[in-house]
């Protein structure tokens, strides 16, 4: 159990990859808060995994400081949180409103900037045993290359790669480690909503015809599972990874790795 | 004249992106010298100096280099390409392949980094291939990716006397474009396809990678080094994924 003894908190921890990465904390032994909007995220259903929900609204400033509070009570520090709550609007900035802009930026940035500044004195007490603490944001392949039609989507996760480094910098010398994971095509209720759009499919394909066409650009010639996030996630979470701070992990099957692929 | 009163080098300046910069430089008052396999190319105006050379012979590069001393501009362009697999590869890939586009250019930079003047700028060229990689193209990727690595190691050993840079171009229209969409089932449909991945929706030209090298070349870029700058029309900066799909 590579996380025994550990109090994590987990922002999105009711969506698609927040509960992978739930679930397997917990199997790790961690005690667990999963922090969302609602004990059933972005998934059809609640499943009772044994973690504790907890209500947080990640723009609101409010509810961080009551997460913490409550984390503080019961457990006295934190020594993991994953920034994992995200929103991804489909549009061309041209498309896009500025109330839409702002909500890219209040949740995927703002979000992970009050959690992680309300977590810092409990993770504070967890690394004053001389074991680091570790906080996972969620970045993306977006940051670095585009999709089309995700503009602010691209724009805020390149905000959160920056933002990594400069807390990694900044908190390193608290024995806090900082990280970015930065997936390429998870199937999640997201990748599912990018999919199907108005539901009708995409440029005449079926749903399956485009999920199809999808994985088969991938050297790995399949889209990634929230597991496969959540196994990388589980080892920046521990000890193992003591030495990892301020990089940018890029998770995505091949995908970026290559030149864009010309039907040749 | 951007770089008059300059003497420049250029490997490869027979066709292509090589020839593209010889002619941007003679335009921006540069003395050019070139160099390739073989005789002096057709049409190569009397104001540019040819000289036969294989980049993969030490002796001979270091006896261009005496006779070309003061030179203030390297490129080095000359590479070639082998599209297969590692598993495809033979010992003679990796000669040519390496031969020319790592020996080569480490033959280049020994000989002349010791000749060249304050302020002097090295340019070498890159690849995108060198930083993501293009299917079947193993060791010319590898070979880029060496290009890139020593193109910092220069910039840091031999500034602030010389600086060092290299462009790492996209799709360029040259023979060596043709030769990879003659390789298509359809062609004509290879190359449609290969257009809609470019932000700027054509591909690049040489004089497009030469105004690059004119500018890396000149004092405007005084600044400007250990570092790769990609010329691709954009699309690297676009998801692999097909731009049909979505």
């Amino acid at each position: 159990m590579m996380l025994d003894g550990k109090t994590a908190l987990v922002t999105g921890g009711r969506g698609g990859i927040g509960r992978a990465i739930v679930s397997r904390f917990l199997r790790e032994g961690a005690r667990v808060y999963a922090a969302d909007l609602t004990p059933q995220g972005s998934l059809a259903a609640h499943d009772n995994d044994g973690s504790v929900f907890v209500k947080l609204d990640v723009t609101q400033e409010a509810d961080a400081i009551a997460a913490m509070e409550q984390v503080g009570a019961a457990a006295g520090q934190l020594d993991i949180l994953v920034n994992a709550a995200g929103i991804e609007i489909e549009k061309t900035i041209e498309e896009t409103s500025l109330e839409e802009w702002n909500l890219s930026f209040a949740v995927n940035v703002t979000g992970t900037f009050l959690t992680s500044k309300h977590a810092l004195p409990l993770m504070r007490k967890a690394a004053a045993d001389g074991t680091s603490a570790s906080i996972i944001n969620f970045g993306s392949y977006d940051g670095f290359i585009a999709d089309p039609g995700l503009a602010a989507y691209c724009a805020t996760k390149g905000a959160v790669h920056a933002l990594t480094k400069a807390m990694a910098c900044d908190h390193g010398p608290e024995g806090i480690r900082v990280n970015a994971i930065c997936p390429g095509y998870v199937d999640t209720p997201m990748l599912q909503s990018f999919f199907t759009g108005d539901g009708s499919g995409a440029g005449g394909k079926t749903i399956d015809q485009l999920q199809q066409a999808v994985r088969d650009v991938h050297p790995m010639r399949t889209y990634g599972t929230p597991e496969d996030i959540a196994n990388l996630v589980n080892w920046l979470a521990s000890d193992e990874a003591r030495y990892a701070s301020g990089q940018l992990w890029v998770l995505d099957g091949g995908l970026s790795a290559q030149v864009q692929q010309m039907k040749l | 004249m951007r770089l008059a009163g300059k003497k420049a080098l250029v490997t490869g300046g027979r066709q292509g992106i090589g020839r593209g910069i010889v002619e941007a430089f003679v335009r921006e008052g540069a003395v050019v010298t070139t160099c390739g396999r073989g005789p002096r190319p057709e049409g190569l105006s009397d104001n540019i100096t040819w000289y036969p050379l294989d980049v993969t012979d030490a002796i001979a590069v270091g006896e261009l280099a005496e006779m070309t001393g003061g030179t203030d501009i390297l490129v080095n362009n000359a590479g070639v390409q082998v599209e297969k697999t590692v598993a495809d590869s033979t010992d003679a890939d990796w000669e040519a392949v390496i031969g020319t586009n790592c020996r080569g250019v480490f033959n280049l930079c020994r000989a002349y980094i010791p000749r060249m003047p304050e302020g002097g700028s090295i340019i070498n060229i890159g690849s995108i291939s060198g930083k993501v990689a293009d299917p079947s193209m193993a060791l010319y990727n590898a070979s880029k990716a060496f290009v890139h690595g020593l193109t910092r190691s220069i910039a840091v050993d031999h500034g602030p006397g010389i600086r060092c840079n290299a462009i790492c171009p996209g799709w360029i229209e040259t023979g060596m474009l043709d030769a990879g969409f003659d390789l298509a089932s359809d062609p004509a449909a290879a190359r449609k396809d290969a257009l809609t991945r470019h932000a700027v929706r054509r591909f690049g030209r040489p004089e497009d990678i030469a105004s690059m090298a004119v500018w890396l070349a000149s004092d405007e870029a005084a600044f400007a080094t250990g570092q790769l700058f990609t010329v691709d029309g954009g699309m690297t900066a676009a998801s692999p994924l097909n731009p049909g799909l979505f």
